[in-house]
């Protein structure tokens, strides 16, 4: 992706203390479940009571953290909203699946299917914006979010002053069984601050809801600039450090989605060789893995690169940032298929 | 100047037909996919028409050029055959001689499958070839199935936006091809039908037993469908330089939400109407070079009141000849917006304005009715194709006759 | 009657997760939806199916169903109407 675009605003929910407070100050919530869940935020502030009743713990996760972004952003107006999503409202699919089954397939609430809709959150934002505006949500595993935003660098390109683009993700105790049959998750249970200690088969799991608001011009408030942007899809043996390589040149820190999974530590290890000697900050100990873990990685990023340091509760042994940071080299995959690589500039 | 979209090759599998020659014939002759299933386990098989494509899954593996695999859903399978006809149509013998995208469009990925394995996959005393299917439930399988069966690498996606989301995978598409991304998109969608769908409609209470009848004072809900369809998109001059056969031009879409309600449109039809307006402006057609409407027109109480008031809206007293051809094929969801895109552009070819089955009183709330028997020699220079779902997401798109 | 009115108030609470109000904040007369309790036209899609999984009463029509579900007087005066004598 040519051009540019400035997040101008920003909220997260996490399984960290992402949503309020100071974030250079937050302690590590940390986890030997294998399982990293949201702390959720009281949703009363953002969404009214009549409202909240229906909706499942992904909607409220994901329509909290879009109003707070929009909050943060300082831009009421609203423009267009572009989301992604791997597996949307995960509860809500459960339950209508087996409500067919309990009910025989008569008198059935309709409810979880409406929610079960991968667009249902971003319905419900443009819902209580009442935005008009361009709406679109991309489900596709790892590059979920990551098209939301290339979707979202496109309306930029074409003109739209500020798009509202985000990911929310959950994880249930179900999925998290039925993904343990495939090998997701580590068989042992795992301290989640000792991630990258304990390379094995398989990672932890996570979830959470992760918005920005991008602009096509930079402000006073802009945290960082996206100033590149490319996905590769199960990439051809190599292709990942040539393309790494041109892509990160200028890069004096990188973000990295290593999950300690040893099946596909191998794309981290070709990253490590691209770059030796520049430090690099993992993310999925802070918020486990999951389709759109990717959109909390740029989150971090741009908190770095805006505050010039880094969380030091969740980097206790590299704290302290040598020299200062310019331009950040994000790369994630997701189990080898889908990887990104982005670059962000300080403004 | 950014790059015109050109569609260069089509295909598509429905209830109507296993191709695009298939559906024409169908579409000609009036003949309705609608009857009863033979595939879904349901106790309203007998009850609730759908709009089924005539192959058991085993025997599609054969439309989809692949032999049974294990982990290859109805979705997938439907999305290849009609992947395969669109690329052998425009010439494209090995998508990689030129970078091209794959944007797909999906509302429930693999559920037609993984509901009938859903028991066993969360029950840990239960092991076997299933697992295969654990995966196939999120929308990104059917994608990532038939990319790596045909060779896609370039760009992939998937979108889900319920009942517009293959319009809005052409929309897309085609804006990637006008940033100059990529010179050649396969946009599209596929959708199975699935017992999870079925009941998900039925409890909104907005499913006819009847087969439907879209625009009708009497309708009282949709039929279901499935089917896929795929366009093969390429820009100016890419298409020139490459010698490609043009069909039509994409010449306008919009997609824009009505903020009004979760699963209901507005009933003076603002979305609907912005939809439309802004796409044919988009597209530098007047009003009156509109030739043809093919309506969303699920029959919905619902969604036709509000369509249609949108129709009297943009055009007063001169809206053009419009029909739903929901009534051949069944609502096919996220597979409906390429579709009719497909029939969009047969019309235009063809000269032809299909019929809107079923038809037999006007609504009260309008005062225009659609098109009830198959008109042929007509010429039809731009088609409004409209594609309006959940959540408010609305989408129109205008494709037009190729002019040089 | 009266009696199954306030069970009828119960079960909608539950059934739509009207967290903050009681049995007795609901008036039998009020409108169930616009203004009165503000609901709208999934919850009466959910009271159908409270009619159906409690009373095992079927409404098929959903221009039937929006009379019926006028107020909790119109619903049990409904659910009265169907019962065996």
């Amino acid at each position: 992706m040519k051009g540019k675009c400035y997040i101008q605003g920003m909220a997260a929910i996490s399984p960290q203390q992402t949503f309020e407070g100071d974030l250079f100050s937050a302690p590590l919530v940390h986890t030997d479940s294998n399982l990293l869940a949201c702390m959720e935020p009281d949703y009363k502030p953002f969404i009214p009571a009549n409202s909240l009743r229906r909706m499942t713990r992904v909607l409220k996760i994901g329509l909290t953290a879009a109003l707070r972004c929009i909050q943060d952003s300082g831009i009421s107006i609203p423009g267009p909203i572009v989301t992604g999503t791997g597996k949307g409202s995960l509860q809500d699919t459960e339950k209508f699946i087996k409500e067919i089954v309990t009910y025989k397939e008569t008198a059935l609430n309709p409810t979880p299917f409406i929610q079960s809709t991968y667009n249902s959150v971003n319905g419900l934002i443009a819902l209580q914006q009442k935005c008009t505006a361009y709406n679109n949500t991309f489900v596709h595993r790892g590059f979920s979010f990551e098209n939301a935003l290339l979707d979202s660098m496109m309306l930029i390109q074409e003109g739209t002053s500020h798009t509202l683009t985000g990911a929310f993700e959950e994880i249930t105790a179900e999925h998290f069984y039925i993904k343990s049959r495939i090998g997701f998750w580590k068989e042992n249970k795992t301290d989640s601050r000792e991630l990258y200690q304990h390379l094995s088969p398989g990672t932890i799991a996570g979830e959470g809801a992760t918005f920005f608001t991008l602009t096509g011009q930079p402000s006073t408030q802009t945290y960082a600039a996206i100033s590149g942007f490319k996905m590769l899809y199960k990439p051809a043996p190599g292709k990942l450090s040539t393309t790494l390589k041109d892509f990160g040149e200028s890069a004096d820190l990188i973000i990295t989605g290593r999950n300690g999974d040893s099946n596909h530590e191998h794309f981290y290890q070709e990253l490590d060789s691209c770059f030796p000697g520049i430090p690099q900050f993992p993310f999925k100990h802070l918020c486990g893995e999951y389709d759109t873990a990717g959109a909390f990685g740029l989150w971090l990023a741009a908190q770095i690169i805006k505050a010039q340091q880094v969380p030091r509760q969740w980097f206790p042994q590299q704290a302290v940032l040598s020299a200062p940071v310019n331009s950040i080299l994000f790369y994630n995959h997701f189990y080898g298929e889908q990887h990104v690589m982005l670059r962000l500039e300080r403004v | 100047m950014a790059e015109r979209v050109f569609i260069t090759g089509i295909g598509m599998i429905t209830a109507i037909g296993d191709n695009v020659a298939g559906n024409l014939h169908r579409l000609r002759s009036r003949q309705s996919g609608l009857g009863y299933s033979s595939y879904i386990d349901t106790i309203h098989r007998q009850v609730l028409p759908v709009a089924e494509v005539k192959h058991p899954s085993e025997s599609l593996f054969a439309l989809a050029g692949i032999a049974p695999t294990e982990g290859f859903t109805r979705t997938t399978l439907l999305g290849l055959a009609a992947m395969r006809e669109a690329l052998q149509h425009a010439g494209i013998a090995d998508v990689q001689s030129a970078p091209t995208g794959f944007i797909n469009a999906s509302t429930v990925g693999g559920m037609c499958d993984t509901e009938k394995l859903y028991f066993d996959i969360i029950d840990p005393e239960k092991t076997g070839a299933f697992l295969q299917y654990i995966d196939t439930l999120d929308c990104a399988d059917c994608t990532q199935r038939i990319a790596d069966t045909i060779g896609f690498s370039e760009h992939i996606a998937t979108i889900s936006t319920a009942c517009s989301s293959s319009a809005n995978a052409l929309m897309f598409g085609a804006r990637m091809i006008k940033q100059g991304m990529l010179p050649r998109v396969v946009c599209g969608g596929t959708e199975a039908l699935t017992r999870f769908t079925l009941n998900g409609f039925n409890s909104l209470k907005n499913v006819d037993k009847q087969f439907c009848r879209p625009f009708d004072q009497q309708r009282t809900g949709l039929n279901l469908g499935e089917g896929a369809a795929y366009l093969v998109l390429e820009g100016e001059s890419f298409a020139r330089a490459n010698n490609s056969r043009i069909l039509a031009e994409l010449t306008g879409y919009c997609n824009t939400n009505e903020a009004f309600h979760p699963t209901s449109p507005s009933p003076d039809g603002d979305g609907a109407y912005e939809a439309m307006k802004t796409a044919l402006a988009m597209s530098g057609r007047s009003l009156e070079e509109v030739s043809y409407i093919n309506v969303h027109g699920t029959a919905t109480l619902n969604n036709d009141v509000s369509e249609g008031k949108a129709l009297e809206r943009l055009f007063g007293d001169q809206v053009p000849l419009f029909s739903s051809t929901k009534p051949f094929t069944g609502h096919t969801l996220a597979a409906a917006g390429a579709i009719e895109a497909i029939y969009a552009i047969l019309a235009i070819q063809q000269g032809l304005i299909f019929p809107n089955l079923n038809f037999s009183e006007r609504m009260e709330e309008l005062n225009i009715s659609p098109v009830t028997e198959l008109m042929e020699g007509y010429p039809v220079n731009n088609v409004i194709s409209n594609s309006f779902g959940f959540g408010g997401n609305n989408a129109s798109l205008v494709i037009s006759k190729y002019e040089g | 009657m009266e009696e199954l009115k306030k069970k009828l108030k119960e079960q909608i609470i539950e059934a739509l997760n009207l967290q903050d109000t009681k049995p007795e904040d609901i008036d039998d007369n009020a409108p169930l939806f616009g203004e009165g309790l503000g609901l709208d036209s999934i919850d009466s899609l959910e009271l159908m199916v409270l009619l159906e999984r409690q009373y095992h009463i079927k409404v098929e029509d959903p221009r039937e169903g929006r009379k019926i579900l006028q107020s909790v007087q119109s619903m049990a005066e409904f659910i009265q109407s169907k019962q065996p004598a």
